[in-house]
């Protein structure tokens, strides 16, 4: 099996953009190609495209050969989409890593994107609706997720007395992280006091505990080692492994709702594959959709023991300085989260953290990790890169 | 004009296809409308699956059958949402999530409810309402109403 190396990336700015998903494809590609001008278009023969919404918000289905199209890019390996909704782009890098380590194709960029934003603004929630189960959970209403995050904020606070202020201090520190980040949708620090005073959403779920509906995408470059050193001339950074679970999907079938059990399988594939513990990791971007979800994350992942998630970020082991700072580009709660593009914005933040030159950068980092989830937090998903192979 | 005026559209339907033309589960519905709150359970291996099915995802056995579920249960979580409900839906908009049985926990929506009125140990029940009728082709143009309904909780 061939090794894989992340040789470049870039993204379009996220926010609330005056652009199509289309344009926005456009501009990721081009970015990632900008990012490392020794790769070009002509050099790529795989390409996987990730969204979730693009018929219901953008109504192209077949996709991939439009954003194929679109960058000048003839894949003649592979060429598809990929939806896993917010785990889309993670998923893709999962799927482009195992393509280039079997020999199906050398050089594949994953590219994903989401234009959420609509002439009415009604119509976002509305597709929610068919993100969890059509049928039986978005029939409740359950479309956009705070509810569900509420009822598992309210679970863990319970169990382990977890508090409003240790959320509050996710979305302070995440938005602290985002501050010089340009292609993030806020770059406004935030305080204490206006995270714990911004209007209620689903209590304990406040305004700046949940991440915003973000346009933007991202593309990201992955190559067989051997050919990863003649298109790149910055330091290699490895896909060491990566790891997926789902254990149920409708929410009369999640079992436990503070411990993410397909989390922590997915977290020890990833780690044994990587041949690391969590120990090990320097660097991390994991899925801050919600406060709640990093301290869920940081016990699920093993940072920290379970229920001690709380007391992690308010001792700043998750900072700058820390055990392991996560969400050092400003993660889901600065950036936005268009959903196929997210994971793929972590993948690039994690290969400018091992390289040495991220706009925040963690000293000497050399093992990072991002992680998703996706829908009714039904799908989970784990890659961990290093600057060395093991 | 919009082209689209009084015709139906399936991806801006929100409720699901209840009738036997549409879905093998529709006894589930047609349960419902009689004010059952039904799921399947298989005879070959016993498991009671939620939602209903038509292959039991235990043994893959389609010897399934239609067995009650209860009609009231308790409140472990309460929910309220202040803003940004989908379409169709009025603020608040209030989940629990409810035990049933001690083997079926369900997060549903609770209505008749205002806030701060539902609390962490109370009983709610079943409720069934009517939802939009779909609209179906029939001949010579003519088009069929089918009536449809929903389950949600309200407080006991």
């Amino acid at each position: 099996m061939r090794n894989v190396c992340v040789i470049a990336g870039g993204q379009s700015v996220w926010g609330a953009r005056q652009a199509s998903e289309r344009d926005m494809f456009q501009e990721a590609g081009k970015a990632a190609f900008e990012e490392n001008p020794a790769v070009t278009n002509k050099d790529i023969d795989g390409l996987i495209v990730g969204s979730a919404y693009t018929e219901r918000c953008s109504f192209q289905t077949h996709l991939a050969p439009v954003v194929a199209e679109s960058l000048g890019i003839r894949p003649v390996n592979i060429c598809c989409r990929v939806e896993l909704l917010c785990a889309t782009g993670s998923s893709g890098i999962i799927l482009a890593d195992a393509m280039i380590r079997s020999g199906k194709a050398d050089v594949v960029m994953v590219i994903g994107g989401e234009k959420l934003f609509t002439p009415q603004r009604w119509e976002v929630n509305y597709s929610e609706l068919a993100s969890v189960d059509h049928d039986w959970d978005g029939t409740q209403g359950l479309g956009l997720p705070p509810p569900v995050f509420s009822a598992v904020a309210q679970q863990h606070m319970k169990l382990y007395g977890t508090t409003e202020e240790q959320l509050a201090m996710v979305s302070v520190k995440n938005r602290r992280n985002g501050l010089n980040n340009k292609k993030g949708q806020y770059q406004e620090a935030i305080t204490l006091e206006q995270a714990m005073n911004a209007r209620a959403i689903v209590r304990p779920m406040k305004l700046f505990d949940c991440c915003p509906v973000t346009d933007g995408a991202a593309a990201i470059i992955l190559a067989a080692e051997e050919k990863a050193k003649y298109l790149t001339d910055k330091p290699l950074v490895y896909i060491r492994g990566t790891g997926q679970a789902t254990l149920h999907n409708m929410s009369a079938n999640m079992r436990n709702w503070s411990t993410w059990e397909s989390l922590r399988i997915a977290a020890k594939q990833a780690y044994a594959k990587a041949g690391v513990t969590a120990k090990d990791v320097n660097v991390a971007q994991t899925h801050d959709c919600f406060t709640i979800s990093e301290i869920i994350e940081t016990e699920d992942l093993g940072f920290c023991e379970k229920g001690e998630g709380g007391p992690f970020v308010q001792a700043g082991q998750s900072d700058f300085g820390g055990q392991v700072p996560i969400n050092t580009d400003g993660g889901l709660l600065s950036c936005g989260h268009p959903f196929g593009a997210t994971g793929i914005r972590q993948g690039i933040e994690i290969m400018h953290q091992l390289r040495g030159d991220a706009v925040r950068q963690v000293e000497g980092a050399r093992i990072g990790l991002t992680h998703n989830l996706s829908g009714f937090i039904a799908a989970h998903t784990v890659l961990i890169y290093g600057r060395d192979l093991a | 004009m919009s082209i689209v005026e009084g015709k139906y559209s399936a991806t801006m339907d929100m409720w699901p296809l209840q009738s036997k033309e549409m879905t093998r589960i529709h006894p589930f519905y047609d349960n419902l409308k009689e004010g059952r709150f039904t799921t399947t359970s298989c005879r070959d291996c016993g498991t009671r699956a939620f939602p209903p099915r038509v292959v039991c995802p235990e043994c893959l056995s389609e010897n399934l059958e239609y067995v009650d579920l209860p009609l009231k249960g308790k409140v472990l979580i309460v929910t309220e949402e202040e803003v940004g409900v989908p379409v169709g839906f009025e603020t608040p908009l209030i989940h629990a999530m409810i035990e049933l049985d001690d083997q079926l926990t369900v997060f549903a929506r609770v209505m008749n409810c205002k806030m701060g009125d539902l609390k962490e140990g109370d009983e709610v029940k079943l409720v069934v309402y009517p939802v939009d009728p779909l609209p179906v082709d029939g001949k010579k143009g003519a088009i069929n109403l089918q009536e449809r309904v929903f389950y949600a909780f309200e407080k006991a």
